[in-house]
């Protein structure tokens, strides 16, 4: 497609060029390099998710249930469902957990939909900066090591990453097998969002670059552009939707293996 | 304020303020909101149980009635049965009773009858050998042309009237034969 544009267009190496990965608008606080437009839209979409929180908190009916309230509901009882399913009762605790990271991972990329493909997005979806994916899977990997120990106590814990998957013989290589484990789950847990979010939006600035393709006076890339951004936004959003989903099943499968006495 | 190119793999200082603004919203949403839902959802579960129980109490006792009510049925028809039977049997030995009595009374009207023929028969008999004395004395007067004293021939007498008995009694005794036969 870059040599079609360049051919196009003697401007669309230049402009291809400026499609770039990792820019945000920074700012420096304390030693801390902070991404203010992660921030403000992660701070936007704390807001739509508390706010479709306490919508729900008014208008919860133990009736007949509206849409709004039918989408919570079958959220969080496919959680209930999904964590009966593999913990047991002693899950319930996650239940929460795992219900706010899908509402405000679904929240979060569905902010997707509003990107226009620029440079610096006025709203891009937090979850494509690693900072947000990470903080969450950190967090969830170390609750669920508390949850591992709490469930085992420290020395099943321990004995758990020398015993395993291989007999005791081979406890050097069962440690270095389970803790490249343990590591690579925050980090596979973290990219696994990252990655699906930040090339939605790479896709995005893509169509928007085909605007600079005419033929003649034929305005062709931008046509296709028209086309193709609604398309594509649809498919962002089944995205969203799966990875936001995939994200709490993980979750929930994490805190599931560390509290599973077999393993 | 400065627009910066980092790698984008690599985490900065974004990510405290990240992990503080999701700790918010898991705050907000496990405290107040979803525990509003579940009691909503369970709830909701709870009315529908009870329902359900309701309904299955009712047709339970829609059941329990529509089997009392076949049972009072069927022990209606049996007594039904059982009257007719009863009636039936109560007609019959009232038809046996009645035909018994309408044969012993036309019995006794019979023999009442039978009786009273014979006693009819039997005063008329003494009638005619009475009068069968007078008659053949007389009859012997005026053969013989003088009175006769019927004391003086009562041996004569006694032995006619011995005569007509018999012929009467063999007259009876034809007779008492015919009514048997009929």
């Amino acid at each position: 497609m870059g040599a079609v544009l360049s051919s196009a267009h003697p401007l669309a190496t230049s402009l291809l060029a400026d499609i770039s990965v990792g820019d945000h608008i920074q700012r420096t606080v304390g030693g801390l390099q902070l991404n203010l437009d992660t921030i403000w839209a992660t701070a936007a979409a704390g807001i739509v998710t508390i706010a479709l929180g306490l919508m729900l908190r008014r208008s919860a009916t133990s009736g007949v249930p509206g849409k709004f309230q039918l989408a919570w509901e079958t959220a969080l009882s496919a959680v209930h469902t999904q964590v009966d399913g593999s913990i047991g009762p002693r899950g319930k605790r996650i239940v929460p957990l795992a219900v706010t990271l899908f509402v405000f991972i679904l929240v979060c990329n569905l902010f997707g939909v509003v990107g226009l493909g620029a440079t610096y997005d006025f709203l891009l979806p937090p979850t494509a900066d690693i900072n947000l994916p990470l903080a969450m899977s950190l967090f969830v990997i170390v609750l669920v090591h508390v949850a591992s120990i709490r469930s085992r106590g420290i020395g099943g814990y321990v004995k758990h990453y020398l015993t395993q998957p291989f007999p005791i013989f081979l406890m050097p290589f069962n440690l270095f097998i389970n803790v490249v484990e343990e590591l690579a789950k925050p980090i596979t847990l973290a990219l696994r969002l990252f990655g699906n979010l930040l090339s939605g939006g790479l896709m995005l600035s893509l169509l928007a670059y085909l605007v600079v393709w005419k033929i003649g006076v034929i305005p062709v890339g931008g046509i296709l552009a028209l086309v193709f951004n609604p398309v594509w936004k649809l498919f962002d959003v089944l995205i969203g939707l799966i990875q936001a989903f995939i994200f709490a099943l993980l979750t929930i499968l994490y805190f599931d293996v560390a509290m599973s006495d077999a393993h | 304020m400065t627009i910066a190119t980092s790698n984008f793999l690599v985490p900065n200082g974004t990510l405290i303020v990240e992990l503080i603004a999701f700790l918010i919203v898991l705050g907000v949403i496990a405290k107040w909101v979803l525990p509003v839902l579940n009691a909503m959802m369970t709830e909701r579960q709870e009315q529908i149980r009870s329902e359900l129980a309701a309904a299955d109490a009712a047709k339970a006792d829609a059941d329990a009635a529509d089997a009392e009510r076949r049972s009072v049925l069927e022990a209606a028809r049996r007594q039904a049965r059982e009257i007719v039977d009863q009636a039936n049997r109560t007609a019959d030995q009232v038809t046996t009773a009645a035909q018994a009595r309408a044969q012993a009374e036309y019995e006794r009207i019979v023999q009442a009858a039978d009786a009273e023929v014979s006693v009819a028969r039997q005063a008329a008999v003494e009638q005619v050998t009475a009068q069968v004395g007078a008659i053949v004395v007389a009859a012997a007067e005026r053969v013989v042309g003088r009175e006769i004293r019927a004391s003086d021939h009562q041996d004569l007498i006694d032995e006619a009237v011995a005569a007509v008995r018999a012929g009467a009694g063999s007259d009876e005794a034809a007779a008492g034969a015919a009514g048997q036969g009929r």
